[in-house]
Formats: structure tokens, sequence, C-alpha cells
């Protein structure tokens, strides 16, 4: 655009005329190469330019062309595509009847030119294609309504309709450089161009040194590109639209301009009337302030001047109001067509790459162009007069998230797929947030949310001041439209969003800019002037990357003809401040950015033949990703690190403060003589700690898993190390001492765990104790057991993820430093598919940018869903996912559904058949018959699950597994798919299996004891005789208390059970939580039993062994002749083992008395303390 | 103070109160001094074991009844250690391998083949085998019943096997070939009651034979449980009063219950809490076929003509599931899952026919 505007000067003066076309030439084949991006950058730049036109130039007539462009922003847009369509085939009769041969060869010389000067702002140009979103366009259209697009919008209009011959007349009006032919070719995109480059030239100087050098340059690229688009679409559709564009934008429009300074004044009110006031102020200022822009209008005179305002002008000369505007315009015209002319070729040729693309779109990014901003008056009413008046501000709208519980019982899209889903501009959604509320008619939510995402915009859950658009489908909750139109926030219907995609111009990520703009810091230091001197550089960079990114010559033309003309001072006044405008963003935009990864100038050679991991390694702490903050890890490392031999130096730490130190209070660890850094892998904890080590100059050694550190190898070693001399300390005579820059870093700690390396923690923690040096630890899982004793000994540093725009950034600034062209919503998809493990991104980043340097969002989303870090799911998660419905699982396959099953095969089905019962299945609906078939044919598949479980487990038929999965979790979750009211519930199998083996153990040893009298299994005693066994034991104690002890015991003793038995028999017949009735007896009752009981030997014909914990009563003893068994023998026992009885009698009154004190104590009726009271006997 | 149940337990074959033509047969068989394997099966309550002391004690005489509780540890070929216990006499010995549980083939290999491989030393005095009882041998693994096959043929001549089982379908048939196999039938409701009437005249007690019959009805002719019943019925009230009611385990009680949750309402909370009886059955230890068992009867007494025959179906599926599965209450909670789909859309539908 730059270059065109400068071929218009040059226009003006035929020598330059010549190279300009060049210059456009080879922005035309950037276009070529980036087309739709470059067309968003010019329109980006058109919109900037037009807010700083604003500022300095009429904005009536902006108003009015915005609200011309909203009303008719269709038509518009048509109107443009026409004229770029007319303009083509005017182009190319001009080609071939005026300039052929001379469009070729300037372009060649121009691109060099245009290269050198371009790289600079290429640079900085790359990153905004990128961005080229839709809003921009609209920018950049009410950009062009004031100064070149509305010239061009209009002009084509005029060409197309009655400007063809007035253009005729008006080309020898300017006899500068305007031939008769080109008055046809330039239509309206000659126009466009010029027009909108001569204002964004002023702009760009004006606001130039302020900030938005490059993108207005960019901004004439784009639009040029798009032009070119257009002139394809045009093609096809042109006529059609035309007639359209033209009855009805055409005859308001022009009836505007005609009427400019009054009609906008009466129509847009007071602002109006102010406007052409200042219209013509800023016309004049901007002759002055902008003439470096103008200087092609200059030659034209102050008509000229007025003219880029009055751009609009044209439509008024078709009305045939202003003829000597029309005349100013057609001299603008004219040059633009020279321009054109070369471009025009280029334009074709790129058009059918744009074409299907924009065919759809056409229409709409036309009217962008127009000025009006497309998204505001397709999507909503609302829109076109706020984005009128605030364009910028409405790309920065936020989106609503809908309700997702309503959502889950709402039905699905009704027509899924039935419409077409547009080809946005790059990036064109981004600093959008949107809300989605409600079933979209013909997406799945995920859908709508991944192409949102991958358009740069963000989906967001809630309502907030933030959220840009509300995409309202249908069901959508009331709240979250009652909060939107609270917020003012922006209803989208699914049209509109497809129609904001279509028709919002594209943005270049910030994080490219910022990439950009570091990379342009680190060149521009090395040559201090940017003009002449750093082009050739930037040349040099420029072809290799150019390849892959040629929107960034649009600015080189600006700096050739600058050159070309007087303007060159101007321009070289510019950089400067483009300078500072990168400086800027660096500050503004992400200290990350440029302190992230890669501060190391190694992108050049010495890096070949390293891995990018290594190659970009940071140099310094402060390059670290994430860890800039002043809390951060890094930084309490490495205060830490600084601080150590003042704390320790003295041989008295001060563990106790350090403790403190560790719970509450200041955290700078200072009384830990080691630190512990723990975190997921691929965060830095190895780097960091280098670098601090580096940073202090300290000396590390390193020992990682590959070391064997045993306890008695790290003794050796590490000790040995630690406490020696360095030897260049020695030579220098510095130090007698242990060198006091020394640091032992222990990496991977946690893999410490072997066989080879055991007793290492402890040896590490001796080693702790006695160190003199500060060691540092690091491991991934903090909480490991064997870690944990370790971490009580350090200070403690948890390393978190960075966040993804911290990694983003500093991937953009890889990529840009490779040459790898990736969309950053696809980087997105990247980091997140890698977990925020930025060693692993840069790995990816490495590896797919090696079949092709462009990575378009589809293929990074593909390939990252591939590299997806497999994570590991709690048994809860997947018990969740397994019954959700819903997007989450709509677009999982039977093997993801089974994948579920794996992620813990031994506790999903028990999740599983746990919790299918609180799910409410959406198949059911409200009908509770349903609900229990599907209840009923779940728990059969799940009862199939079990089956097969015992196989597996009975067989060891483990490839039996899949089957399971498919019963055990597949059928049950598609059965009742549907919502779960609460959190999974841990199985309670598991716990019911556990008691019931220990009431089976009770009962097994119950039957034991009794089998002698009862000749029954232990299932029999289960079942019959316990119940009547307790009552037997129980009804002397409730009707005749104390005195119904005596016969109790007897019984007891009848079926040789003990005290013990008791108990568990009282244990076993509990039901349902009920007391057992034993507790219910009065404690005296239940004393007395106990000291009847206690009174008395009994003999049990069994060992008591196996009951006590004892290894005790052994082989001898145990056997006793059942009921023959004597009595002195017992009593010998008993004396002889002394404390040892129990095991085998119970006995002796003394005792007996004390326990049954000790009983009344414990009586709370709890088995165990009776049981630990006889223990003790 | 015995229950009654174990102090009325007859001791000979000439005791019996009932099959005596059993009892008389396996007499005979002891008697001329040497017998085959026995497989004694018959479901429980029915006297099998007071059969079989009965039967020892004919063949070795009352030494018989001196038992001993001993407690052995065997170690198995993978060094594991395992305990169990034995109840023996100088004659015989009493195992239940099933206690090991899944190791007990071990037991069968080790410790049946120690005792059967000893000859007893005094042969003239003492019969020249021992017996080795086996109790619940329906439990055994099958790589027990396998490494039981060999042993039961090669010391025949110092041993003889007596198994005690509940059915015989979970036994091997070369195991139930190699047997003389006496079923046990449970006695009919006239011999309960006989025996009930003859045990409380000797307690001095005097039973109406309407509550004879009804406690053997409820005992499901079980006549263990029916002696217990009968003297709980006796501490409950004692004149007994001919419709009395009869004390029930609580677990019957409790089982009684959760089938009438399951009839009075369907739906995915009252499964929940049935599913939490079931557990707390289970975890008490009641076997899931009895559990099911009782579901299924409970059940079937609420259930129209129609149904019922659908049920009884279901609740054969389910319990053969429940046999070849391992988690029991997989299958029962399926098993009440189906019948509350079924019973509801069965009310529904007979709802819906009677409104039109």
């Amino acid at each position: 655009m730059d270059i065109r505007r400068f071929f218009q000067p040059t226009s003006a003066k035929p020598a330059v005329q010549k190279p300009a076309p060049n210059g456009n030439i080879k922005t035309q084949d950037k276009k070529k190469k980036t087309n739709p991006l470059s067309s968003e950058e010019d329109v980006k730049k058109k919109k900037k330019e037009t807010a700083k036109v604003k500022s300095s130039k009429p904005d009536e007539k902006r108003k009015d062309s915005d609200k011309k462009r909203k009303k008719h922003a269709v038509i518009e847009s048509d109107s443009e595509d026409e004229e770029v369509a007319r303009k083509s085939p005017k182009e190319k009769q001009k080609m071939s009847k005026t300039e052929p041969p001379p469009k070729k060869d300037p372009v060649q010389y121009v691109s060099e030119t245009d290269s050198d000067s371009d790289n600079f702002q290429s640079l900085k140009k790359t990153s905004k294609p990128k961005q080229n979103g839709t809003a921009k366009p609209t920018k950049s259209e009410a950009a062009s309504a004031r100064p070149g697009a509305k010239e061009g919008v209009k002009s084509p209009v005029q060409s197309s309709s009655s400007s063809w011959g007035k253009t005729a007349g008006k080309s020898p009006v300017t006899p500068k450089s305007a031939p008769p032919p080109q008055p046809k070719q330039t239509p309206t995109s000659v126009l466009d161009y010029f027009g909108s480059e001569a204002v964004q030239r002023s702009d760009k100087k004006l606001v130039a040194s302020t900030k938005r050098k490059a993108p207005t340059q960019d901004t004439d690229d784009l639009i040029s590109d798009e032009q070119i688009a257009r002139e394809l679409q045009m093609d096809e559709d042109m006529e059609l639209e035309k007639q359209v564009h033209e009855d009805e934008e055409f005859a308001r429009t022009l009836a505007m301009l005609d009427k400019e300074p009054q009609a906008k004044k009466a129509r847009k009110g007071s602002e109006e009337k102010p406007a052409p006031t200042t219209f013509k102020k800023s016309s004049t200022s901007a002759g002055s302030t902008s003439s470096p822009s103008k200087t092609n209008l200059r030659g034209s005179m102050s008509e000229d001047v007025i003219s880029p305002s009055p751009k609009r002008n044209p439509v008024p000369v078709k009305t045939s109001s202003k003829l000597a505007m029309m005349k100013k315009r057609e001299e603008e015209r004219d040059e633009w067509p020279k321009a054109k002319t070369a471009i025009s070729p280029t334009k074709i040729k790129i058009s059918p790459k744009k074409e299907p693309i924009a065919s759809s779109s056409s229409p709409r990014k036309f009217t962008p162009k127009t000025g009006t901003t497309p998204t505001a008056v397709k999507t909503s009413p609302k829109k076109p007069e706020s984005t009128s008046t605030s364009p910028d501000d409405g790309e920065k709208k936020k989106v609503n998230a809908s309700a997702y519980r309503n959502f889950l019982n709402r039905d699905g899209p009704r027509a899924l797929g039935s419409k077409e889903i547009p080809q946005g501009a790059e990036n064109c959604l981004e600093g959008c947030v949107f809300v989605v509320t409600g079933v979209l008619e013909s997406m799945e939510r995920d859908d709508v949310k991944s192409l949102i995402e991958r358009y740069g915009g963000k989906v967001t859950g809630n309502i907030s001041k933030k959220t840009t658009y509300l995409v309202q489908g249908r069901d959508s909750g009331v709240s979250k439209l009652e909060k939107a139109e609270s917020l003012g926030t922006k209803i989208l219907d699914e049209d509109g969003l497809l129609e904001l995609i279509r028709t919002k111009p594209g943005k270049i990520s910030k994080y490219e800019i910022a990439a950009e703009a570091e990379n342009k810091a680190s060149k521009t230091r090395t040559p201090p002037s940017r003009t002449s001197k750093s082009t050739p550089k930037a040349q040099k960079i420029s072809p290799s990357k150019g390849n892959s990114r040629s929107p960034h010559t649009p600015s080189p033309s600006k700096t050739g003809l600058a050159q070309g003309h007087g303007t060159r001072i101007r321009e070289r006044g510019t950089p400067p401040g483009r300078g500072s405008g990168h400086t800027a963003r660096r500050e503004l935009g992400l200290s990350s950015s440029s302190a992230p990864g890669p501060s190391s100038p190694s992108p050049t050679g010495d890096g070949a033949s390293l891995l990018w991991v290594d190659k970009y390694r940071p140099l310094s702490l402060k390059t670290v990703i994430g860890q800039q903050g002043d809390q951060s890890c890094a930084n309490k490392l490495l205060r830490w690190l600084q601080n150590w031999h003042k704390h320790h130096s003295g041989g008295a730490p001060k563990p106790p403060a350090a403790r403190f130190g560790k719970f509450g209070g200041k955290d700078d660890g200072s009384g830990f003589k080691a630190a512990l850094l723990s975190g997921p892998p691929g965060v830095g904890k190895t780097t960091t700690a280098a670098l601090v080590c580096e940073e202090l100059s300290f000396s590390y050694v390193e020992m990682n898993a590959s070391c064997t550190r045993s306890k008695k190898n790290l003794k050796e070693v590490v000790a040995e190390s630690l406490n020696n001399t360095s030897i260049e300390n020695f030579y220098k005579g510095t130090s007698q001492t242990v060198s006091t820059k020394h640091v032992l870093i222990m990496d991977e700690v946690d893999g410490m765990a072997g066989n080879e390396d055991r007793g290492g923690i402890q040896e590490m923690i001796g080693l702790i104790k006695s160190s003199k040096i500060p060691i540092i630890f690091m491991c991934n899982d903090r909480n490991h057991q064997k870690i944990r004793s370790l971490a009580n000994y350090c200070f403690d540093l948890r390393f978190q993820r960075p966040r993804v725009e911290q990694i983003k950034g500093a991937m953009m600034s890889i990529a840009f430093k490779e040459g790898i062209k990736i969309p950053p919503p696809a980087l997105n998809e990247m980091i997140l598919a890698a977990n925020q493990d930025v060693r692993q991104v840069i790995h990816n980043l490495s590896m797919w940018s090696a079949r092709d340097k462009v990575m378009t969002y589809d293929q990074c989303k593909s390939d990252a869903a591939r590299a997806r870090k497999d994570m590991k799911m709690g048994p809860f998660d997947v018990c969740r996912k397994v019954f959700s419905s819903g997007e989450e699982t709509a677009h999982m396959s039977l093997i993801d559904k089974s994948d579920l099953f794996f992620h813990d095969y031994s506790l999903a089905p028990l999740f599983v058949q746990e919790n299918y019962l609180h799910v409410r299945p959406k198949a059911a609906g409200s009908d509770l018959k349903s609900h229990l078939v599907l209840l009923s044919k779940t728990a059969d598949s799940i009862s199939d699950g079990d089956l097969v479980d015992r196989r597996i487990r009975s067989g060891q038929n483990w490839s039996l597994l899949p089957t399971q999965a498919i019963y055990a979790s597949v059928l049950p979750g598609e059965l009742m798919r549907g919502y779960m009211g609460q959190f999974p519930t841990f199985p309670s199998w598991l716990g019911k299996y556990s008691s019931t083996s220990k009431h089976s153990r009770i009962v097994q040893e119950l039957a034991s004891h009794m089998s002698l009298k009862t000749m029954s299994s232990r299932q029999a005693v289960n079942l019959d005789y316990l119940y009547y066994l307790r009552q037997a034991l129980l009804s002397p104690l409730q009707r005749h208390g104390s005195e119904g002890a005596g016969e109790a015991v007897k019984l007891l003793d009848d079926y040789q059970l003990i005290k013990e038995d008791v108990d568990s028999i009282m244990e076993i017949s509990v039901w349902g939580g009920q007391p057992d009735p034993y507790s219910k007896l009065d404690s005296k009752v239940k004393a007395a039993f106990t000291r009847t009981y206690n009174k008395e030997v009994h003999m049990t014909p069994y060992s008591l062994q196996v009951v006590k914990k004892g290894r005790r009563g052994g082989g001898g003893e145990s056997e006793f002749g059942g009921e023959d068994a004597e009595n002195e023998v017992q009593e010998s026992e008993d004396e002889g083992e002394g404390l040892k009885t129990d095991a085998m009698i119970k006995q002796k009154k003394a005792k007996a008395t004390k326990e049954s004190k000790k009983e009344k104590k414990e009586d709370s009726g709890k088995g165990k303390g009776k049981g630990k009271g006889k223990g003790k006997k | 103070m015995s229950l009654w149940l174990d102090k009325y337990r007859p001791t000979s074959l000439g005791k019996l109160d009932y099959h005596k033509e059993q009892a008389t047969q396996l007499k005979n068989l002891v008697q001329c001094g040497d017998f085959p394997h026995l497989l004694v099966y018959g479901p429980s309550g029915a006297g099998k074991k007071t059969r079989i002391m009965c039967l020892l004690r004919e063949l070795y005489g009352a030494g018989v009844e001196k038992l001993r509780i001993e407690h052995q540890t065997i170690v198995a070929p993978s060094k594991k250690k395992i305990e169990i216990n034995t109840i023996a006499s100088n004659y015989h010995l009493e195992v239940n391998p099933s206690d090991a549980g899944n190791q007990d083939r071990v037991v069968i290999q080790e410790l049946i083949k120690t005792v059967a491989q000893s000859q007893q030393i005094q042969s003239s005095t003492q019969r020249e085998f021992k017996v080795v009882l086996l109790t619940e041998v329906d439990r055994l693994t099958k790589d027990a019943q396998h490494a039981l096959r060999r042993t039961m043929e090669k010391y025949m001549g110092t041993c003889r096997l007596i198994l005690c089982s509940t059915s015989t379908s979970k036994v091997i048939g070369p195991i139930r070939s190699r047997c003389l196999a006496i079923r046990v039938p449970l006695p009919s409701t006239e011999e309960v009651c006989n025996v009930l009437t003859s045990v409380c005249k000797k307690e001095g007690l005097l039973l109406p034979p309407e509550l004879a019959k009804q406690i053997s009805e409820k005992s499901g002719r079980n006549l263990r449980k029916a002696l217990l019943m009968c003297e709980a019925c006796r501490v409950q009230q004692y004149p007994f009063s001919a419709d009395q009611d009869v004390p029930v385990t609580d677990w019957e009680v409790y089982l009684r219950e959760t089938a009438n949750a399951i009839v009075s309402q369907q739906s995915p909370q009252r499964l929940l809490e049935v599913r939490a009886r079931l557990y707390e059955l289970l975890t008490h230890c009641i076997p899931p076929d009895v559990i099911m068992k009782g579901l299924v009867t409970e059940l079937l007494s609420n259930c129209d003509g129609q149904l019922k025959t659908e049920v009884a179906h279901m609740a054969a599926y389910y319990e053969h599931r429940l046999q070849l599965g391992s988690k029991a209450i997989y299958h029962l909670e399926a098993f009440t899952a189906k019948f509350m789909a079924i019973y509801k859309k069965f009310m529904e539908d007979g709802l819906d026919a009677m409104m039109f």
C-alpha cells in the first residue's frame, strides 16, 4: 500500500511512477502469497488509519461512510467487488494497453527496494497479517471511507456507474500521471489503494511516532490483496452485486458525498456539524500533518488534501456535484491505476486462491473495506453505531457461554452440518470472548468452540464485562440473556456468528507481533539506524522468512517510495517511531514473550545440529518461562542461594527458625541447607537451578539418575567432592578451606528408589545435616513417600506449569526465529495437548515444522490431538465420564470409551456399579418405567462383566479384558448416559468385602470352637445356631440379671466358647445398625457375667493360640484331651507361664477381681475393651 | 446346659429317629467290617453329620467320641504356610479343606496323604483303616477334587474317606463314581413333629401338635432349626400356645423386609436402598444363593400368577450367574432391578387395562 502511495506521488512524478508499480507488484506478489493475510493487514491498517484520520480528518465523512456502509454493507462490498472486477478487466485492458511491459520491470526493481524497506515493516506486518481478522476490515473500511478506501469504494462506483466517463474525463484533467487508459483500469480498486495509501501514509506518519506505522502500511497491502480477492470474486458475482450496490449504496453514498458537508451535518447532527468544520480543518491540518502521506495529494493541491477525506466525494462526483473533487480523485485514481495495472496481473493470479475462500464471504469482506464495520452491520443493528464510533472496541467484545446442565437435557442440534462453515480471516476473532448459550442448529457446541478458537476467539462459560458476544441458540439460558443485555453484550445467533467470522478482518496475533518485535529489537540493536543500513539485513533475513511470510513485503514499499520521493525524510522519521512502537509492544505485550525461553541469539548458525530445546534454552534467569515474578521459584531460589552462606557460615544454623519459616512468616528458606524443587516435567526445574548457580557464579556438581546414588556411593563420591578445595582456588591461593562457591545439584531424586540407590535418601538427609554447601534437590512428585522425608529438610519450592500465554509467547518467538508460520490458536492447541510442558511443546514444534514450515490450525490441532499426553484420569473422573452425556462424550469412539475402563481396570467396574444408580439416564427422560428398564439392562450388563471378570481372574485370561470393558463400562455408560446428580461415590463393595471376610473369619472361629458339640459346618452355625445361641446366652442375663450369669457361663462352657466368642457373637448378630442386645444389658449384669466367667477355669478342647495373638501356646500345650484334661496340668502351666496363661486358661480369683474392676471401667460394652482387659490378666 | 439340639443328639445308628431303613443299611454295611468310600449328601439340617458320627461309633466304638481339635500347619510347596483346624479322635480325622480357601489342594495333598499313608499300628484291636471325614466337599476347588482322586484309590487299604456335602452337583464325576453315595433327605413334617414332641417330652414339656407343625413348617423341615426354634419358643413363653409366634432368625426377618421393600416400591432410590440391605446380608456371611432363594419365595408370594413364572425364570437365570460370577451383589442387584422393571411394567399395564 505504502508503495502504491508512494507511487501515487510518483505518478505525480512520472519518474517515480514506474518504481512504484514495481513496488506494488512486489507487494502484490507478496499478497499473492499471503493475499488473505495481507488484505487483512491492509484492512487493519486502514482501520488504524481511519481511527487516526478521525482524529485529524473530518469525522463526519467517516461517520457518513460508516453509516452507509453499515446500512448497505453488503451492497458496498458488492460495489467494491464490482469495482474490483471492473478494475481488473479495466486494469487488464490498461495493462495491455498502456503499461504491460513497465509493470513487470518496475515490479522487479521495486521489489528489491521495497523488500529492503519492507523488512522492518514486514516484520511487523507479518505478525499483523496473521491476525487479519474480520474486525480489522471493518476498521479499515471505515478508514478507507475517509481517505483512500472511500475513494476506492466510491471510485469504483463512480467508475462503474458514471465515473467511467467522468474518470476518463478526470484522468485527462489530472495531467500528472493519469494516462487516459488508466482511469478505466483504476476504477475503484486503484483509487482505493491510492486513497487508502495516501491516507495511511499520512496517518502513519502522524501516528508513526506514536503507534501504528507498521499496521497502516500493512493495511495498504492488505487492502490491495483484498481488492484482488474481491476482483476475483467480483468477476463472478460482480454484475449482480454491482447493480444492487450501485442502486442502493451508491445512491445513498453518492448523495451523501454530494452533500457531504451539509448532509453529514444534517444527518449526524451535532457530531456531523462540528465534523465539517473539523473536516476542513482536518483537511488543512491533514495537509500539514499528513502531508507526507499525501505527497501525492500535495501535488494535486489543496483540493487534493480535501480529497482524501472526500474520497466519498467520488460518489458526489457521480452525482456530478463536485467536479473538482472528482478530478482530484481521478488524479489519484490515475496514479493508482498505474500501480494497479502492475498489480492487476498479480491480483488476477492470486485471485484463484482467494476466490474459493472468499467467494462466499467476499461480499462481506468488501463491505468492511467500504468502511462500515461489517460485523456490526450484519450481526446486530446496535453494533454498527457502536462500531462506527469505536470500531476498534468492537473487536474486543466477549462472548458468552451457556448453562451447562440445562444444556445436557436439551436436544442436540437439529440440523447438524446444514450450514456451511465460513472460512474467515485468520485470527479474526482475536480478542473476542464468546459465550455460547443454547443449542445451535447446525453445530455441536464443541464445533462452535473449536471454530471460535480457531479464529483466535475465546469461549468462556459465563458472561462478564469482558464478554464480547453472546451466541444464542435454541433453549438458551434466560439468565445469560438477561445478563448479556444488562452488560450490553452483543447477542448473536448462529448465523450471526458465521457472518461474523466471514466478515471480520484478520488480525495479527499479539504473540506474533511480540515475537517480531523481539526479533526486530534484537536486529535493531545491532544496527542502530534502521533506515537504509538496516534494510539490507532485513532483506537478507526476509528472503528466508519471506517465503512463508509474504506480508512483510508491504512495508518495504513504503521505504522504497519514501526514498524515491521526498517522503524519505518522513519515513525515516517514522522508523524510529516504529521502533518505539515495538518497544512499547514489548513492554505492553508480554514480558514473557521477550523473556521466555530463547533470549539466546543461537538461532543463527551454531545451533543447527542442536535440538531446539537446547538451542533455545534460556541463557539467563530472566528468560526462564514463567519464572519472572519476584516471588517465583527461581527468584526465591536465587535469594536463598545468595544468602545461604550468610545463614550457615557460622556453623550454627538455625534450623528452628527455618522450620518456622516453613510454616508461616517469611518464606525465604533461610533455615534450610537444601532446597527441593518439585514440579511436573518440562517446566524448567533443572534449567532454573543451573541458571541460578550460574547467576551467582557458583560451581555445581550435578548428579542425576544416571549416576549410582546408593548410600555408599553418595557418601564416597559426594561427600568427597563436596569437601574438596577447588584446584582453581588452590592455585590462586585464595582459600585453603572448602570453597564456598559449590552447589550440589541432585537431579531426579525421586528416581532414587530402586535397589541400586537403596538408602540414598537417608544418606542425603544425613548429607544435608553435615553439608557445608547448599544442595539443590529436584523431583517430580513431591508427595512421594520417599521424598516426603527428604522434604522436611528442604526449602520447598514448587514449580507450577507456566500459563499457556507464557509458553505461547516464547513459542511464537521461537517459531519466528525458525521461520515457522503457525497460527496462535494452533499453538494454543499444541501447548494444551502437551499439558503445558514447555519441553514437549518445543519438541513437537520442531518435529511438525520439519514437514512444513507453514502450519495450519487444523493440521496442528490434529497433530496435537495425536500427541496429546495421555493423562491419567482418576477413577472418579472415569466414572463421571462414563455416564456423562453431551459433547464431552458425543465424539468418543468405542475405543475411547473402552479406554476409560482401562484407566484402572480393577476399579473402573466397581465405580460403574456403585454409581450407575445415581445417574438419571437421558434416554429415559422422566419416565420411571423406562428408567427402571434401563437400570435393569445396565445391571445385566454389569453382571455379565462380572462373569467375564471371573473368567479373567480364575483362568488368567487377560485377553478378555476388552470384553469386560464393554460389559462393565461401555454398555452401562451407553445405557445410562445422562446426568449424574452427585459426585461419584467410592465403591462400597471394597469395604463390604473386607467386612464380609472379617465376619467370615469370626464365624469360622466360632464354628471351630463349637464344632465338637454342634458338629456343624460354618454355614449352619451362622444361619441356624447363632441367633438362638445368642438368645439362650442373653435370656438368663436379661431375666435374672446377675443371677443369670452362672447359667450363661454354663452355656458357654458347654459349647466350649470363651468370653471373646461372646463378643464375636454379638458383633455378628448386629443387623442394620441396631445396637446389639448385649450392650443394652446393665453394666452390673455384664460385670457379674464377666466375674462369674473368670471365677472358674475354662477348659477348651482347642488351642487358644490362634485366638490370641500369640506365638505362645506352641504345639504341646494345645492338645488337651478335651473334657478329660486335668486341672493340675493346667494349674502347673498357669504357674509356670504366669503372665502367658491367657492363651490357655482364664482363672484365678485374685486376678479376676482386678480384672473385673478394669472391665467395669471399660465396660462401655465394647468387645475390644474387654478383650484387652483379659489380655492383661 | 446345652441346647436341646445337642443335648438329645442321637449317638448310634439305632437311636436315629427317622430314615431308619437307611440306618439299618448303614449298620449292615459297617458290620461286615469294611465299607467303601462314602459320599453323604443331603440338605442342611437333615442329619448327615449325626448319621456319620453314628456310623463311626458303630465302627470304632465309643472311642470315636473322644475328640480333640488340632491346629495343623501345612507348608505349601510355595513355602506358604497354611493353618487348618482338624477334629480328630484316635480313629478318624475330620477336616474341612475349604477352610484353606484356594489352597485346599495343598491340604488334600499333604495332610490327607500323610494320614492315609500311615498304617494303623495295632491292627488287631482296631480296624485296618482309619477314616478321614471331609466336610463341605462341594466347596472344594476343582484342583483339590482332582488331587483327591488318586489318593482315594491309592490308599484304599489304610484309609476310608467319608465325604460330606450338601449337593453332589459340585463334586466331580470321578469322585462320585468312587464313592458310595448316600443321600440323607430332610425329614418329613411328621418326622420333625415327632422329634420335637419326643424332645419336649424328655424335657418334661407338652408341645401342642399345632405348634409343632408350625415350627416344622417354619423351619423348612430343617431339624436343626426346628429344634432351635422349639427351644426358643420355650424360652419365649412356656405353657406353649398353639398359635404362638415362632421366633425367626434375624437374617430371615431382614431378608423378608428386603423383599417387601422391593415389592412396595420400584424406583432407583429404592434399588439403592435394597442394595444396601443386600450388602448387609452379604456381610453377615449369608450365602448369596440363600438370599436369592429367600427373596424369590417372598417375591413370588406377592406376584400375580402370570408374573410368577417369569420371576421364577429370572431367579433361576440369575442364580446361575451367581454361581458363575464372583461378586454376588452384582447378580442380586441385577435380579432386583430386573424384577423392579418387570413388576413396574406389569402393574402399570394392569392399571391401564383396568382403566379401559
